[in-house]
Parts: structure tokens; sequence; C-alpha cells
């Protein structure tokens, strides 16, 4: 029997705005190689994490309504409906008005997108965790101390 | 469990702990090792995880006060610019130990004939010399004979791999024409002793799955159980008791279970770190004790050393592959070690230099620095696998004010009193760190660096802990003697870093080890009459 998902602690109102968010957090690269937070999904990792930590869903949410509420000031319906030049304008306000909102979610962002296997992937490193697969490592060249071998003696002896 | 008297009872299974009962084996006396961790599972290490990264923010973090570990005891540290970072498990704070293991130069065993301060230890290296040895055998040390910046010693085991970290900063060493070296480090740089080799997983601080890096509940432990020692784990000593004729005569302890119990000992050693040694000592009071067992000096819980420590990074313009092997291991510098008073201090300092970090730990790394929005992919590749640097270890000196004593509130989970660290960094201490700031930012930008920052001292860098128990001959101004025994309780014994008189520059637990088999070959020597 599979286990029923557990409920978002966002609205689907609230998903919407939170990818906009996202994609400003970490917008898609201008090669297109990597994708925007919001864009790579990072909205289930931000529920997830939200879910766990006490105070985090309603921070979240307050900033959320913040965002369409200043978006509405400025003629949209809310922030999705803005140009994609007034997005991060929007949220530097928010981020005067409620100062816990940004840094949490950037938080969160940066590590659910680095941590995201398309993107390990996309930095050139293998998906697995280190072990038990480890990275091969060639000994250096110690030719390399031929000149701290000459030097005399460095330590006071008593 | 059997709470029939033992010949021997050690509290604390960490370095000291592990290398003692080691040591005290062969003598097929009843020991027993107390200790308020567990055996670690090393397939539950971060390395094993896609969330590896952070794992370093939760339950392998560096502070008791945040970790969230049940083992974990509070520690005020709030008025202290470096906070204490421990870690209670069969092997201690080596489970999360980089595995830096220098030796102490001679003349550190000496700094007020040298220098004028501090105190002299009452053992010198010579003393010490074979049982670097057999410590390095036990741990398995690898590096490199030849330093001149060190008496000359062999090594089990080769050097680890600089890989292009450590390439680029020896580059930029050679051109200043500075001393730098292979790093000494407890890891297995080849299979050794039953131990799979290093794999070059990175973060060795997190644990190693692959076994390799020397902690000592895979190196002293198997061998020091086999010899018939017993570990009870998650058994938490609140205090050391005292019989009528004035001998310690055991502990009183909590169990797994919370349950109170006692040990009864014909000999108790103590082996909790510079830290928890004084707190159980201030915990133990009586009649004949009333400021704490073995306290008579005065001195337990003062002369509180630490190595300050200063991080130096920089950025380089290709890729350096620092996820890439033992991330504290690579090289290092004692160019700055020997005092030289033009410097405007005295004595000196260790550079370690530094391997990278993964993703993550980049990014977070580079809070404030790594912007969200439009210049985020374009900082963070400046960064990403492309930052390295060192930090620098200073040498602290002995300073009587700074001190761990028993805090007036604060209890762990069984209601025994926490310790509460007083202590303020010196000025000399403070030049020591700008001097080695400016020399790393030098270093850096020789071996082709940019965007050097720097953190001096750094917070969470409390992680040698030395002085609080001081070693001596003169029982005013000591705790225990030349061997690690109380002045005031002739059956009991002290053997982690609180006994040091002097904190030298380099990592502590090489020392630690090698001091404790002193001890514990002197306790063997002396056995018909080890109380007189």
């Amino acid at each position: 029997m599979s286990e029923a998902a557990e409920p978002s602690p966002f609205t689907p109102e609230q998903q919407h705005a939170l990818r906009c968010v996202l994609d400003q957090i970490i917008p898609a690269s201008s090669d297109g190689q990597m994708p925007g937070a919001g864009e790579l999904g990072l909205v289930d990792y931000i529920e997830a994490a939200a879910s766990k930590q006490d105070g985090l869903a309603p921070t979240i949410a307050q900033g959320l309504a913040e965002a369409d509420r200043i978006a509405a000031g400025r003629g949209a319906a809310r922030l999705s409906d803005l140009v994609e030049a007034e997005r991060p304008e929007v949220l530097r306000e928010v981020a005067s008005a409620q100062p816990g909102f940004l840094p949490s979610l950037i938080f969160h962002t940066y590590v659910g997108y680095y941590q995201h296997p398309k993107i390990v992937l996309a930095l050139g490193m293998e998906t697995h965790p280190p072990f038990p697969k480890g990275f091969p490592m060639e000994q250096s060249d110690l030719a390399l101390l031929d000149a701290v071998r000459r030097r005399p003696k460095m330590y006071r002896e008593v | 469990m059997s709470e029939q008297p033992v010949d021997v009872l050690i509290v604390g299974a960490g370095a000291a702990g592990a290398a003692f009962a080691w040591s005290l084996a062969e003598t097929r006396m009843n020991i027993v090792c107390l200790e308020q961790g567990g055996w670690m599972n090393p397939e539950e290490y971060p390395t094993a995880g896609v969330d590896w990264e952070m794992r370093r923010l939760g339950d392998f973090g560096m502070s008791p006060n945040t970790r969230g570990r049940k083992e974990d005891y509070p520690i005020n540290d709030s008025e202290s610019p470096i906070q204490i970072s421990n870690f209670n498990a069969v092997g201690g704070s080596t489970i999360l130990y980089a595995a830096h293991f220098p030796r102490f130069h001679p003349g550190d065993f000496k700094t007020r004939t040298l220098d004028g301060v501090g105190e002299d230890w009452p053992v010198d290296y010579a003393t010490l010399a074979p049982y670097y040895d057999v410590n390095a055998r036990m741990m398995g040390v690898a590096g490199l004979a030849g330093d001149p910046a060190n008496p000359d010693h062999d090594f089990p085991l080769p050097p680890v791999p600089l890989g292009k970290v450590g390439e680029k900063l020896a580059k930029g060493f050679n051109k200043l024409g500075w001393h730098w070296w292979p790093s000494d480090s407890a890891i297995a740089t080849r299979e050794y002793e039953g131990r799979a080799p290093c794999i070059n997983l990175g973060p060795c601080i997190m644990g190693c799955a692959q076994g390799a890096k020397g902690s000592s509940d895979v190196t002293y432990w198997p061998a020091a159980v086999r010899g018939g020692v017993e570990v009870r784990t998650h058994c938490r000593v609140r205090e050391v008791t005292l019989g009528s004729n004035g001998l310690a005569d055991g502990v009183i302890y909590y169990d797994i279970d919370g349950v109170e119990r006692k040990q009864k000992a014909e000999i108790v050693v103590i082996a909790c770190n510079g830290i928890g040694t004084p707190r159980l000592l201030l915990n133990s009071v009586s009649k004949q004790f009333p400021d704490g067992l073995a306290n008579r000096s005065g001195l337990v819980g003062k002369n509180l050393m630490f190595h300050p420590y200063a991080m130096v990074n920089g950025e380089f313009d290709e890729p350096i592959e620092g996820y890439k092997g033992p991330t504290g291991c690579c090289l290092m510098s004692q160019e700055f070690y020997e005092t030289d008073l033009s410097r405007g201090f005295v004595r000196g300092y260790t550079i370690e230099t530094l391997r990278g970090n993964g993703p993550v730990s980049t990014a977070l790394a580079g809070l404030g620095d790594i912007p969200w929005g439009a210049d985020h992919h374009r900082e963070f590749g400046s960064r990403f696998d492309r930052s390295a640097g060192m930090v620098v270890i200073c040498e602290d000196l002995p300073e009587e004010h700074n001190s761990v004593t028993i805090d007036p509130d604060l209890v762990d989970s069984n209601g025994i009193p926490s310790p509460k660290i007083n202590y303020r960094l010196s000025d000399n201490s403070r030049k020591m760190l700008d001097h080695s700031v400016a020399r790393g930012t030098e270093i850096l930008e020789a071996a082709g660096a940019t965007g050097v920052k720097f953190q001096a001292p750094l917070l969470p860098a409390g992680w040698h802990l030395m002085g609080t128990a001081r070693m001596g001959t003169d029982p005013t101004k000591s705790v225990v003697n030349e061997w690690g025994r109380s002045h005031d309780v002739k059956n009991l014994f002290i053997i982690d870093g609180s006994i040091f008189v002097t904190a030298a520059a380099v990592n502590p637990t090489n020392t630690i080890q090698a001091l404790t088999l002193y001890i514990a070959d002197t306790i063997k020597k002396n056995l018909t009459n080890l109380f007189d």
C-alpha cells in the first residue's frame, strides 16, 4: 500500500508564486546550461523543508503575499504577471519589508539546487555519494620539494 | 553489566583513552572504559549519502550545542570568541578530526627556557620520541621523511597526494622561498593493518566511511578489546568518588537507561579532553576536595588553551578539483613556527592548506558573496572548484584567566552541571593572527589566487582543548606529575590534552597519544609501588 503524500504547506497559488520567486533567486543561466531553481522543480524541495522547519512555511507565505501585494501596486495581478525585469526589484522591496523571508528562502534554495542531480551533472561531477567510489588521485611530483630539502635545520634544539 | 571492582577504570574512549587501554591490556588487569557515546557505524557517515554536505550543519556539525546528538552535553561558550567543538563516541573527537598528525618540536617542551613564556614541560621530545614512533604505527601515519622543520623520523605510509590544489599552493610557497612539506596525516594511503586505503572522499571531518582515517575506534580500540578491555558505551560519568583512605575508589555514572550506577576501581584514569576533564573534577566535590577533586593547586580548569585559527581563502582561474582528497591534509608550512621577535609576537604558527568544497558548501560559504539573481551563476562559477586556501594554527599561551568553570545554571540531560568557557584572545594571539593572514594572502597571491578573504579568529575552531589540568613537578603549580598522576590523589591519572603545559602550534592528537603511551608505560613499570 503506498503512503499518502504529505499535504503541501502552500496553496496552489502560493506554489505558483514560489516557483516564480525561485526563478529569481537562481535564474536560468544565459547559456541555457543551468535551469532556474523554479524551472528545476525546487518548489517540492522547499515544501519538504517547510514541513520540517517550524515557522518556515508562514514566513514564506507572508513573503509571497507581500510580493503579490507589491506587484498589484505596479498594476499586475501578481508577481508572475510582471515583466521579468521588475521581478527582482519587487523581491528587494519584500526583503526590506520582511527581513526574514529572503535569507531563509535563499538558504534552502541554494541547498536544494546544488544537491539536485541535474545540477551536479552540469557541474561535471557524478551524482552518486562520494563513498564508496571515491576519487582517484595520482601522487604528485615531489621534485617541487627540492628547494625545501636543501634548507638547513629550521627547528631549535634544546 | 558487572559492578564488581575493576583494576583500572578509564573515563572516555577518545584518542587518549584508546591508546591507554591498548597499552595496559598486556597487563591482563581487569580494565573497563566508560564512554558516554557509542560505537560509530561507518555506513551512517555522511559521505555514504547524497545529502552529505548538509550533514555538516546537522548531526555531524562541529558544535555540541547545535548538533542535537543525544550523546552531546551543552557547553556555555557564549562569551568566548572561539566555540567548542568536540564529539562523544568511541573514538571521541578523532571521529570528526581531519587527521592532521604532526609532532611537537623539541622547543615546544621548553618555552620558558627558550622564550621566557609559559612553563617548561616535565618531559621532553627525546623522552616522547619512541612513543611517537609507536603511535605512528598504531594509527597509521602517512608522511615524508626529511623535513628540515622537524626532527627526522620515518613514516609507515607514503604521504597523501597533493592534488591540483597542493601543487598550486606548493608553487606559491616555492615562489616566496618559504618552507612547506606534505602533511603528516593519520590516513592510510595504502592498505594498512586490515584497513582499506584512502579513496579521497574529501570530508574526513564528518567521519571516514572508508575506514582509512586513523580514528581511535578503528586503530587502538579493536586491539584493546581483543586484549580484554571492556568498553561500556552510553555511560556518562557524573563524578569520581573518594574512599576513606583518600584514594579515588571509583565513579558514579548513568547508564544508557539513565539509571545511576557505581563502578568501583583501584585506579581511575580520566581521558575526557580539556573541557570534559576539568568539568568532571570540578563536579567531584567532597569534604577533602571542596573545590573539586585533585584541585589543591587551584589550577583545575585554569590555563585553558585553544589554538586560535585564521582561515584564508582565494579563488583560482581554473578548476582545481578541491573536492577530491582529504580535506584538511594536504601540505603544511612551518616557515613562521619558531619565535622571531621581529615579527612582533612570541612563539609562532603552522599553516595547513585546505582543499576545496563541494557545490552546496561553496554556495553556502558564499552567502552574501554569491548573490541571488542575475549575477548568481557567474559568481558561483568563479568559486566552485576554484576556491582553496589554508588555516593557520597559532600557539596559544597559558593564561590563568582563560578557564573552564561550572556553569551555575546549565545542566546536561542527566542533570550533571555543564561547563562554562571563560576565554579571551591575548594580544600576542591577535598579532600572530594578523601576521598569519598577511602571509597567507601572500602565499595565495603567489600561487595565482585572487579575491583573497579571511576570518580570524575562526569562531567554531575550539577543537584543540588543552591546559586545564596541567602537568608539572611542583604540586603548587600543576595538577598532575610528570607521568600524569594527580599530586593530590595517588591513584588518579589524567591523560588527555588537559595535562598539556603549553600548546605548541600543531594539532595535539599525536602528542596526546604519545604522552599517554609514555604514562601507560610508566604506570606499568611502577605497578608495585604505584601509589607511593
